[in-house]
């Protein structure tokens, strides 16, 4: 009997520690599907409260890519971010394979400077960078300031560090063997790094250039002080649309979802070693 | 993210092993750094390629470097420069030229009481404190209950672990511009379900102004934060042997005290490395106060960033934002040089 009782004092655990899971789930996700939710409403829904779920409506949508012009900032995003993250995955690559494989004198400066980067303020380096943009364009044709190029130069620097240790770790996963047995075919080691090593790491590069693209989707403070009207990306698109139309949320939903799907999209598809990438670094750090 | 103290960059001795395995006699000198010292007799060839592979390396971090370099190490500097600078309105134009302005920007934030920027700043410094230690409490308490939670074996395992991660890429614009709204006294969501649904509270608050507005940024923090810090738990969770859980049951462990002496120890150094990286990440939080509340959020909810942006180039006083930095920056420090005290025992590898 009481082997019995035990056993289903077990089950009813298991099924209360299910319920929960499910309960914790819904109410994570429940801030997400409100913002979808209320993208689909009317303005004059929102205010009352008196959602429609049944007959979702596009409108908000169209209105809001209309009043702000969004095409430009999504445009802009599109282009500084990509930018920034092929590049920053390009000298992560590099970076990240001589850190995984090679030995050299400084090595352990260079990691300690590379996570360094990440221990100072952003606006430590902010304030000389935006003086030395305006610097420039005044004394010199070189135009960074509210410029895509400017943009994508700083964040390829920002991002570069945290790449570095996503491809670190990748080739680190990628047996030694293979780009020796490439040395002995006579292929010298920047060969075997080229045509051996980096192939296959693919999904590494795929991975760290999501997550570069995900963290310079999401930059504020930078673009907020370089740039003035050609370069700004979404989050001042958003941040003006605020300033203009504060009121109209359901717009504003709209725009949330629009600068949400992108990242979704990206991270949902390279999941898989983007979780490895996230994890690597705290769990065999 | 990531270690800070490894600096042998070279994998674990597994793949000098495992080289010396594959590759006995046929690669005797173009093989990469031998994990082992060359002894004294070594022929010259190894030594060469060892240098060749040397000033391969140097290439290879070059353009990291450069960029590092032009975009956080020098401005890095002059921002610390800067700080001892008069730059402001009427000394803009002159740039770095302006004048210099001795310790008065440091002297007013820490110690001019009569100064509005001494009590901003004291009055950030608090407000950023107590968000801090709140949004990486909660993210790590919260990451760490669910990842408990996700541990076991229940149905739809594996797109539940997926679904759960969906906060975190939720650009924190968009987090802002989501709970803004959610948060309205009269029309969000969060005072219906508090006040008209469930009778919790029986009038409804003012989130976005006043004492609340602070909690009104923590919320949303924890709530992108916690998916990244669950995934880590996770990880280090499936990496606990069910043998030694199962041993200690039958022992007559119970859940607390399996949790406490077997679980948290060998989590320890995932906690560490997680209150590394979100105590400089919240520290540093600027987009979701600034986008909810606006580029002054109010004496309850401004935050350090929040204030050195608006100073900066609202006001243009580019010194004190400087200044402001450089005090950040050296806190920062002293927070590395506690947590690598406390926690040096833990990243050493097991």
């Amino acid at each position: 009997m009481a082997t019995i009782s035990a056993r289903r004092r077990r089950r009813l655990n298991a099924w209360a520690l299910n319920a929960l899971t499910y309960t914790v789930l819904l109410v994570m996700l429940a801030p997400i599907l409100w913002l979808v939710a209320s993208s689909l409403q009317t303005r004059g829904q929102l205010a009352s409260g008196a959602y429609d779920l049944l007959h979702p409506t596009f409108k908000a949508f169209s209105q809001m890519w209309a009043s702000v012009d969004f095409g430009r900032y999504f445009l802009n995003s599109l282009i500084i971010c990509t930018g920034a993250a092929l590049l920053a995955t390009a000298f992560a690559s590099t970076a990240g394979y001589a850190l995984a494989r090679l030995r050299f004198r400084g090595d352990g400066t260079f990691s300690v400077a590379v996570v360094g980067t990440q221990i100072v303020p952003g606006s430590m380096f902010l304030l000389p960078v935006f003086l030395g943009f305006i610097w420039l364009k005044q004394n010199t044709p070189v135009h960074l300031f509210d410029t895509h190029i400017g943009m994508i130069l700083v964040y390829t620097a920002f991002f570069t560090p945290v790449a570095i240790w996503f491809m670190r770790y990748f080739f680190m996963q990628i047996p030694p063997e293979l780009e020796e047995a490439a040395m002995v075919d006579g292929c010298t080691r920047f060969g075997a790094f080229w045509r051996i090593v980096l192939p296959s790491a693919r999904a590494g590069l795929t991975a760290t250039f999501v997550y570069a693209f995900l963290m310079a989707w999401d930059e504020l403070l930078f673009v907020t002080a370089l740039t003035e009207h050609r370069a700004e990306t979404i989050p001042i698109g958003i941040r003006n649309f605020i300033g203009n139309y504060s009121g109209d949320y359901s717009q504003l939903m709209a725009a949330g979802v629009v600068s949400t799907i992108p990242v979704m999209v990206a991270f949902f598809a390279t999941q898989k070693w983007l979780v490895k990438g996230l994890t690597a670094g705290a769990v065999k750090g | 993210m990531g270690p800070i103290h490894r600096s042998p960059p070279r994998g674990p001795a597994t793949d000098a092993a495992m080289s010396t395995q594959t590759t006995p006699s046929t690669v005797p000198d173009s093989s990469p750094a031998p994990a082992t010292p060359a002894p004294a007799g070594a022929t010259k060839r190894p030594r060469r390629a060892g240098r060749r592979s040397r000033s391969l390396a140097y290439w290879l971090i070059a353009p990291a470097a450069l960029f590092m370099l032009l975009v956080h190490i020098v401005p890095s500097a002059a921002g610390v420069l800067l700080s001892f600078k008069n730059l402001n309105t009427f000394t803009f134009s002159q740039l770095f030229g302006a004048p210099w302005n001795g310790f008065e920007n440091y002297r007013s934030i820490l110690f001019d009481s009569a100064n509005p920027l001494h009590s901003g700043f004291t009055n950030a410094a608090r407000n950023t404190f107590i968000y801090t230690v709140a949004t990486v409490a909660g993210t790590l308490g919260g990451g760490l209950a669910i990842a408990l939670l996700l541990n076991r074996e229940f149905p739809g395992r594996r797109t539940v672990r997926t679904l759960m991660l969906a906060p975190y890429v939720v650009p924190s614009f968009v987090v802002a511009v989501l709970w803004g709204f959610m948060w309205q006294s009269d029309n969000g969501i969060v005072n219906k379900v508090l006040v008209d649904y469930t009778g919790i509270l029986s009038d409804r608050p003012t989130w976005l102004a006043g004492h609340n507005s602070l909690v009104a940024i923590i919320i949303p923090s924890i709530w992108r934060g916690i998916p990244l810090a669950m995934l880590i738990f996770l990880a280090g969770l499936q990496a606990v042997p069910t043998e030694i859980h199962e041993a200690a049951a039958i022992d007559g462990a119970g859940a607390w005290r399996r949790f406490r002496y077997i679980t948290l120890p060998l989590l320890r150094p995932l906690i560490a490395v997680q209150l590394l990286f979100g105590v400089i990440y919240s520290t540093y939080q600027f987009a979701i106060p600034y986008i909810m509340l606006g580029s002054n959020p109010g004496p309850d909810a401004d935050l350090v960033m929040t204030l050195i942006v608006r100073q900066s180039f609202t006001n243009n006083l580019f010194g004190f934002g400087a200044a402001a930095s450089t005090l950040l920056m050296i806190i920062m420090f002293v927070w590395v040089a506690i947590w690598y005290r406390a926690f040096r025992r833990d990243l050493e590898p097991a």
